[in-house]
């Protein structure tokens, strides 16, 4: 999990473009949108991607976005769980 | 139809800080490298990102756009074979994507446009501001034009045999310009000419020319460096030696397979 969680931190600094920012200042609890990260719907779709190109993860309903997309902890366990 | 330049910049001439020129984290960290260069140059040329409110129209020009994003994404869209496309660097692309960024930067939601028209892009975009300025559609205009090079592009151009004898070139140019002289006008257009026939340097100084002390920019396609807004540059370099005390320079171009242009710049009086 703690790999998974380094590596999505990584992927989101690299196809994000988060300048000046480091995996370990990346607080995996911390909100992605608004307060913590600052990301937007832009990136929501940036983020889609990364979970498709590297996990073959699918959303597999719009619905549940919110939740797996609230901080890289939940990112990390909708991977684990549905991950091929 | 005549205009007055205010504070002109070139990207060479850009000192402040990124950070401090495109403060909004968010819109800088998608920008690409001629995206920050150009956007800079403009809030350079403004004086800041509180200035961009104060122009009623933004008027880019390129001959390219924004290549490095234009091939990020037309790569994505082979590799990935039409599926799971950034939308990143599709947004990026476009040739209004500077335009764009400035007016988001300054909430500034004025006419805004984008000329891409090869090496005429510039001149084009010129007279549209001109043109607003004369007509009072517009108090003050920010006008610039931008370029940039890529390795790819570098490497085909290569091949077809554009640089034997120039070298491949990038910039950015930004301008304010108003109908009246301001506090800050350093020169004036008073003559945008195109598209006309070939011309020699002694047929120019003839036929533009208004006094013997003015002095020629002449850029024909045996000019050194080349992009297609070269142009805006060397506007830049007229606007230097007016500053410097030449009363009127004859600015012609003719480069990368367009027909020439003409702009005559004179000093205030």
């Amino acid at each position: 999990m703690e790999q998974l969680i380094l590596e999505l931190k990584e992927h989101l600094i690299e196809e994000l473009n988060l300048e000046d920012i480091t995996p370990e200042e990346i607080d995996a609890e911390a909100p992605l949108f608004g307060d913590g990260l600052g990301l937007d719907s832009i990136d929501a779709l940036e983020i889609i991607l990364i979970l498709e190109k590297n996990y073959g993860v699918r959303l597999a309903n719009t619905a549940e976005a919110k939740p797996v997309f609230y901080s890289v902890k939940t990112l990390a366990e909708y991977v684990m769980q549905n991950r091929k | 139809m005549r205009c007055f330049v205010g504070k002109i910049v070139t990207h060479e001439e850009v000192q402040s800080d990124l950070k401090q020129l495109i403060p909004d984290a968010a819109l800088r960290r998608r920008m690409s490298r001629v995206v920050k260069m150009a956007v800079s140059t403009a809030v350079e040329c403004l004086g800041g990102v509180a200035e961009i409110p104060r122009v009623d129209a933004i008027l880019t020009a390129t001959g390219w756009g924004c290549l490095a994003d234009s091939e990020k994404f037309l790569r994505n869209l082979i590799t990935e074979q039409e599926q799971l496309l950034n939308p990143t660097p599709f947004i990026q692309s476009t040739f209004n994507t500077v335009g764009g960024q400035i007016a988001l930067l300054g909430h500034n939601h004025c006419y805004n446009l984008t000329y891409v028209n090869r090496s005429h892009s510039f001149e084009d975009a010129l007279l549209d501001g001109m043109m607003r300025l004369a007509d009072g559609e517009s108090r003050r205009v920010l006008l610039g034009a931008f370029d940039e090079m890529i390795p790819s592009l570098e490497t085909i151009t290569r091949r077809m045999g554009w640089w034997r004898h120039h070298t491949a070139g990038e910039g950015s140019c930004f301008m304010t310009l108003t109908p009246e002289r301001e506090a800050d006008s350093v020169a004036q257009v008073v003559q945008l000419d195109f598209p006309i026939e070939e011309l020699s340097a002694e047929e120019c100084r003839v036929r533009y020319a208004t006094t013997p002390d003015a002095e020629l920019i002449y850029c024909d396609a045996t000019y050194e460096e080349l992009y297609p807004t070269r142009s805006a540059a060397r506007f830049s370099e007229a606007v230097q030696r007016i500053k410097a005390g030449t009363k009127e320079v004859v600015l012609y171009n003719n480069c990368m397979g367009m027909r020439p242009t003409v702009l005559v710049l004179q000093w205030l009086g």
